[in-house]
């Protein structure tokens, strides 16, 4: 039983596409091969993986409303690779945006179920997830509360040779908690999907997103945005002007 | 890639994938035009159109302003062959080169977040689609083009089908 992960986001790395392809992976048995595709060169490299793969497993980004341009021209290139060879692989989608709302990505599913239908795929349904570049961020979080309670421990040890301090163990169990909870729907939906993978079976379509409230992601991806125009310079150029063409 | 632009009207702009044909009738029905030709590069999600240099692509290829184009534009028509229920993967190209038409701000539109709009709110979307078509697809790509016109802040959208390409002039 072999399932193939494609991951379609154009980005190099630390992409949100990746952090749930991770996670699915977690929760799909059998022989699991995991492919990057970002640009045309790549088409041919994840097309000879097809044979053998009784399921591929898209990870992609919301563009426009869609299905990025790279992933689209795979696509193409995927049904006519799947007709000539006889090949019916059981495809699911799992994918993100960056707006809270999951159910921005109900277009996108119906253009692989759309795909699925033209290339004699049994399409096996998807997960649809908002705030998805929250959500990455938190993994890094994961690793900054173990590196955090890592110097905490070592500290305190070291100044009152009490390597196990109680507040800064209970500190980091809460925090971490924290940021399961903002996973809770995407884990939840996801082991679901997974076990569909698992049983071939169809998934079905659906939406979750980030768990707070979607005033205050704004504020947090408000907030995300000008501290990176600040950095990178954008907010000196410009920033919010009508723009108009110069060549 | 572009007409001489006509500020004092109401400005449409059309994107295709027709390549040369149907040239002199989308040059005569448009104040600009984008050929989507398949030849460049794809988003690379890295977001400098929106916090580095604003409304301009990374990529110093003609598509680098595209947004800017887009943002002059009050009716935007696209032509584009039919895939999945969705954009040719030409097509797609340039819109997701031209995200900068909106800023990295979020708001909230139909009820839902969406980014705020550089340029203002706009006229009608419209999405004529040729090739081979089911009835699936049909809806996707109506529903598609509905949800398009609300991120980019276009007051409505129209998909027309076309069966035949030679009646394109009818629909423009």
């Amino acid at each position: 039983m072999k399932t193939l992960f494609i991951n379609g986001s154009p980005k190099k790395r630390f992409c949100a596409s990746s952090y749930f392809l991770f996670l699915q992976r977690l929760f799909v048995g059998g022989d699991k091969v995991t492919e990057h595709l970002r640009t045309r060169g790549d088409y041919q490299r994840i097309l000879d993986q097809l044979p053998g793969a009784d399921a591929v497993v898209f990870g992609v980004p919301l563009y426009v409303d869609g299905i990025p341009s790279h992933v689209m021209g795979f696509m193409e290139e995927m049904e006519r690779s799947c007709r000539e060879k006889g090949l019916h692989p059981r495809v699911y989608a799992i994918a993100n945006n960056g707006f809270i709302e999951g159910k921005q990505n109900e277009p996108l599913m119906q253009l692989m179920e759309n795909f699925c239908r033209r290339a004699g795929l049994t399409w096996g349904g998807g997960v649809g997830i908002g705030g998805g570049v929250m959500l990455n961020v938190t993994r890094i979080l994961y690793f900054v509360q173990v590196g955090m309670l890592i110097l905490n421990l070592l500290f305190n040890g070291i100044s009152t040779g009490d390597f196990l301090p109680v507040g800064p163990l209970q500190s980091f169990l809460k925090n971490v908690l924290w940021l399961l909870y903002l996973n809770l729907g995407v884990l939840f939906y996801l082991i679901r999907m997974g076990r569909a993978v698992r049983k071939r079976e169809e998934a079905g379509k659906r939406y979750t997103r980030i768990l707070v409230p979607s005033f205050i992601f704004i504020l947090f991806a408000d907030v995300f945005f000008i501290i990176l125009s600040f950095l990178e310079g954008g907010m000196f150029r410009g920033w919010l002007a009508k723009k108009v063409p110069d060549r | 890639m572009h007409i001489e632009r006509k500020e004092e009207y109401y400005v449409k702009l059309i994107l295709h994938d027709l390549g040369e044909a149907f040239a002199e009738l989308l040059t005569r029905k448009s104040d600009h035009m984008i050929n989507a030709n398949g030849k460049y590069a794809p988003c690379q999600g890295c977001f400098s159109c929106w916090t580095k240099h604003p409304a301009e692509c990374f990529m110093k290829d003609e598509l680098q302003q595209a947004c800017r184009r887009l943002g002059q534009a009050d009716e935007l028509i696209i032509i584009t062959k039919n895939l999945y229920g969705g954009y040719s993967t030409p097509v797609k190209n340039v819109l997701d080169r031209a995200i900068g038409t909106s800023t990295p701000f979020s708001t909230y539109r139909g009820r839902q977040m969406h980014h705020t709009l550089r340029y203002g709110r706009k006229g009608l979307w419209k999405v004529i689609v040729y090739g081979d078509i089911t009835e699936d697809e049909r809806t996707t790509f109506t529903y598609l083009a509905e949800r398009n016109a609300v991120n980019e802040g276009y007051e409505r959208s129209e998909a027309v089908f076309l069966d035949d390409i030679a009646r394109l002039e009818a629909v423009l």
